[in-house]
């Protein structure tokens, strides 16, 4: 278990926001630290609706149930983030 | 006792020079403080400043323009502007004094050492007068606030800023140290004479005062003139060098100088003129949106003496016109959301009425920008407070020191760049092409992130954050300019009709 701070980029958002998370996280858990800081303040809330989340620049999002250690992600990093309805 | 004419003598004792004898030239003028590389020695002393003065006219006009500007402030003082005026209008004010009051200071430093150090005597005479300016600048920007402190501390920042570690005043020092404090005399002139001053100080000290007399506010317009017609005469001082430059084979160079200073300048312009302009000024009393201001200044005016020279517009220039109509909407977003951060309080600007403006001067702003404000609108609106200032810090970029904004679902963007094993990040392309351009001059510094993430700032939380930028130290942080009662009329809207 290791602190680990990423770079998020919320869809809808305006402005990259520094989020800790602990690099034994899944994505979902990496998501749902991310919306904490967006979802509600800044961005709109899409009920219904899960957060999917890909490297910056990517097209595949990460599996949702993999952990923040085995996506290849260095610290600070920037990590899109999106509605998706799966 | 009868004078001689100033035709009469002044070149001859402006071109005075020394003939060193027991040093070497490089010793009397050292490259690394005189630059000017590559010029040939006899090119210096045709360095002809086109704003000639005497000391003796110097004193003259300069005790006319105190006299001018404190007799305004004298006559004005009973008329209670601080309780009178715009609450934004104040925060206008609290920003100005503490942005710039200080950075007069180091201009003055700037400018003594272009009088020892230029190797072109015409420069180091104009640079003189240059000098006294500044000095004047900076005290009358601490003396005019003064008036102010007993009533609200947090004009005492027009003192401190330039001393604390809040983030505005890291992203000033890193862009006055840059372009002001750490280059040569001829890179100096260039960086902060020409592109700063001919730019961007127009935009803030002529564009500023016509708001302030419309605001009702003449004794901030008075002093502001009175500074920009310094400013007017003393920028000249880079224009010979830019020539010297380009007529000596160093296009490229100069082109370098003024694309780097011009973005890192509008940049941290967003901030000083764009977000007041745009949100602080009272809607009333708004003589033109930031971006016409700019449209005026810069675009049509310093792009003509650029080109007049020779020279080129940037190569981002495409990039930059785009930036006109996003990047100050994403820091007023920013600085409004952090108000706490902030060393005034920051009008939201964002009433139905003041959205029609923004719409008209920024289509699609509602589309973008404004999607944001409804979600904080909407929390405001139904008391959720919780919810209206972010739990963590933004993102910061390694060169501006601002955070990384864009438009929302269409520019946010991180550039990044691993230099020597550190990994930078970027609010532009631009800004990470400045940092390549020099990396030895930029890789060092470590920006608000940086220092938190590096256990520099403890507490490691908002609270640890704001004491580290003097929040709460020198005077409270920012809340809302009008209490919040711009809300209100969106308040209306949610009451079901009956």
């Amino acid at each position: 278990m290791a602190l680990f701070p990423i770079s998020s980029k919320f869809d809808g958002d305006f402005v990259l926001k520094l989020v800790p998370v602990d690099t034994e996280n899944t994505i979902d858990e990496v998501a749902a630290a991310a919306a904490e800081h967006s979802v509600g303040i800044h961005v709109p809330d899409q009920p219904g609706k899960v957060i999917r989340a890909r490297a910056q620049g990517s097209n595949q999002p990460f599996p949702r149930d993999m952990r923040l250690a085995d996506t290849g992600l260095e610290p600070t990093d920037t990590v899109e983030f999106y509605f998706s309805e799966a | 006792m009868a004078l001689l004419d100033r035709s009469a003598w002044y070149d001859l004792a402006r071109t005075t020079e020394w003939t060193p004898t027991y040093i070497t030239a490089d010793e009397l003028f050292p490259p690394e403080m005189s630059g000017g590389e590559g010029i040939p020695d006899e090119v210096w002393a045709t360095y002809d400043e086109p704003y000639k003065v005497t000391y003796r006219e110097y004193v003259d006009v300069q005790r006319q323009k105190d006299a001018g500007a404190y007799s305004v402030k004298a006559a004005l003082e009973r008329n209670d502007l601080y309780n009178k005026a715009d609450a934004g209008w104040i925060s206008i004010l609290k920003e100005h004094y503490a942005a710039v009051a200080l950075v007069e200071y180091g201009a003055a430093l700037q400018e003594s050492r272009f009088v020892r150090w230029s190797k072109a005597p015409g420069m180091r005479n104009m640079a003189t007068f240059g000098m006294l300016d500044e000095m004047r600048h900076g005290q009358i920007q601490l003396f005019f606030p003064h008036e102010y402190i007993n009533k609200d501390r947090q004009f005492d920042w027009s003192h401190q800023t330039m001393w604390t570690n809040n983030w505005v005043a890291l992203g000033a020092r890193h862009y006055f140290d840059d372009i002001m404090m750490t280059r040569d005399a001829v890179e100096t002139s260039i960086y902060a004479n020409f592109a700063f001053e001919t730019g961007f100080t127009n935009l803030q000290f002529i564009g500023l005062s016509g708001d302030a007399a419309n605001a009702g506010d003449f004794t901030f317009s008075k002093l502001i003139q009175s500074i920009q017609s310094d400013e007017a005469r003393h920028a000249q001082l880079g224009t010979p060098l830019l020539q010297m430059l380009i007529e000596n084979g160093q296009v490229a160079k100069a082109q370098n100088h003024i694309d780097v200073s011009f973005w890192r300048s509008y940049r941290l312009f967003t901030i000083l003129s764009g977000i007041p302009m745009d949100y602080y000024v009272p809607l009333d009393v708004r003589e033109s949106s930031f971006k016409e201001f700019m449209q005026e200044w810069i675009v049509t005016q310093f792009i003509k003496s650029i080109e007049d020279l020779g020279l080129k517009k940037p190569w981002y220039w495409d990039i930059f016109m785009r930036d006109l109509d996003e990047h100050h909407h994403g820091q007023h977003l920013g600085t409004y959301s952090w108000r706490p951060t902030l060393w005034w309080n920051p009008a939201a600007g964002v009433s139905p009425e003041e959205r029609d403006w923004l719409e008209e001067k920024y289509p699609g702003w509602n589309d973008t920008f404004g999607k944001v404000w409804d979600v904080m609108i909407d929390n405001f609106a139904t008391g959720r407070d919780e919810k209206t200032i972010p739990g963590t810090l933004p993102m910061v970029c390694n060169v501006s020191q601002l955070p990384i904004v864009g438009t929302p679902g269409r520019s946010l963007h991180d550039n990044t760049l691993v230099h020597e094993g550190r990994k930078y990040h970027f609010a532009s392309e631009v800004d990470k092409w400045i940092f390549e351009q020099d990396p030895e001059r930029y890789k060092h510094h470590k920006n608000l992130i940086d220092r938190f993430l590096g256990g520099d700032i403890q507490p490691a939380n908002l609270e640890g954050t704001l004491e580290y930028m003097g929040l709460g130290t020198i005077s409270e942080g920012g809340v809302d300019a009008h209490n919040y009662l711009w809300v209100d009329a969106y308040k209306k809207r949610l009451v079901p009709a009956s």
